[in-house]
């Protein structure tokens, strides 16, 4: 059972995923130059209205082992730790430990 | 070499858009079209997490095999242990004076 923490972070991929086409739109709007500045305003005002877990910035990439937030290998999606323990357990193909 | 007018460089940009299908934007004004441009993100998003089975997803699905979940099993267990020790869950406050925060000494 992974943690509140990362149960909080894939309830926001999901909001992210299910409100991203929307927000979208607004803020292509929002955003757009060309268009009448009362526009762009009520889209911005409607941008605001949407909840904290809609917000990409909101997703952070955690351990998907452990669910620690930081010193996560992006490339592994494992903390610092979790990846040494693996690698030195010969589960991540590629991977070994350096000696020269 | 002799510059190049700007009227013809800016009718080069115009021609260039046409035949390749670009929005003409001489003046850089935001139009907000990288909103569009980009990809979506959201599909690789939900990806990040490996799915995980759990033994209530398990049981739900279709079939006569059934697995005992021994971690709950276990958890059911203890509370019905200190139960019965008296060591259970306290009894919800009716009352504000009831409550443990109102009876603590200052």
């Amino acid at each position: 059972m992974p943690n509140a923490r990362v149960l909080r972070d894939i309830k926001a991929r999901h909001g992210v995923n299910a409100n991203e086409i929307l927000r979208r739109a607004y803020l292509y709007v929002a955003r757009n130059q060309t268009l009448p500045a009362q526009v762009r305003f009520q889209a911005q005002l409607q941008l605001n209205t949407f909840g904290r877990y809609t917000r990409p910035t909101t997703v952070k990439n955690r351990c998907i082992e452990t669910g620690r937030g930081r010193g996560v290998i992006s490339e592994f999606g494992l903390t610092r730790f979790q990846f040494r323990q693996k690698a030195l357990a010969n589960e991540l193909p590629g991977v070994h430990k350096a000696s020269w | 070499m002799a510059a190049v007018a700007p009227a013809r460089l800016a009718a080069l940009n115009r021609l260039r858009c046409e035949i390749f299908q670009t929005a003409y934007n001489p003046t850089s004004v935001r139009t907000g079209a990288k909103y569009l441009r980009a990809r979506l993100r959201g599909p690789s998003m939900i990806r990040y997490y490996p799915d995980q089975l759990t033994v209530a997803q398990f049981n739900r699905m279709p079939g006569d095999f059934k697995i005992q979940n021994w971690e709950e099993y276990q958890r059911l267990a203890d509370v019905e242990e200190k139960k019965r020790r008296g060591k259970g869950v306290p009894k919800k406050a009716k009352s504000p004076a009831e409550s443990r925060r109102m009876s603590r000494k200052r």
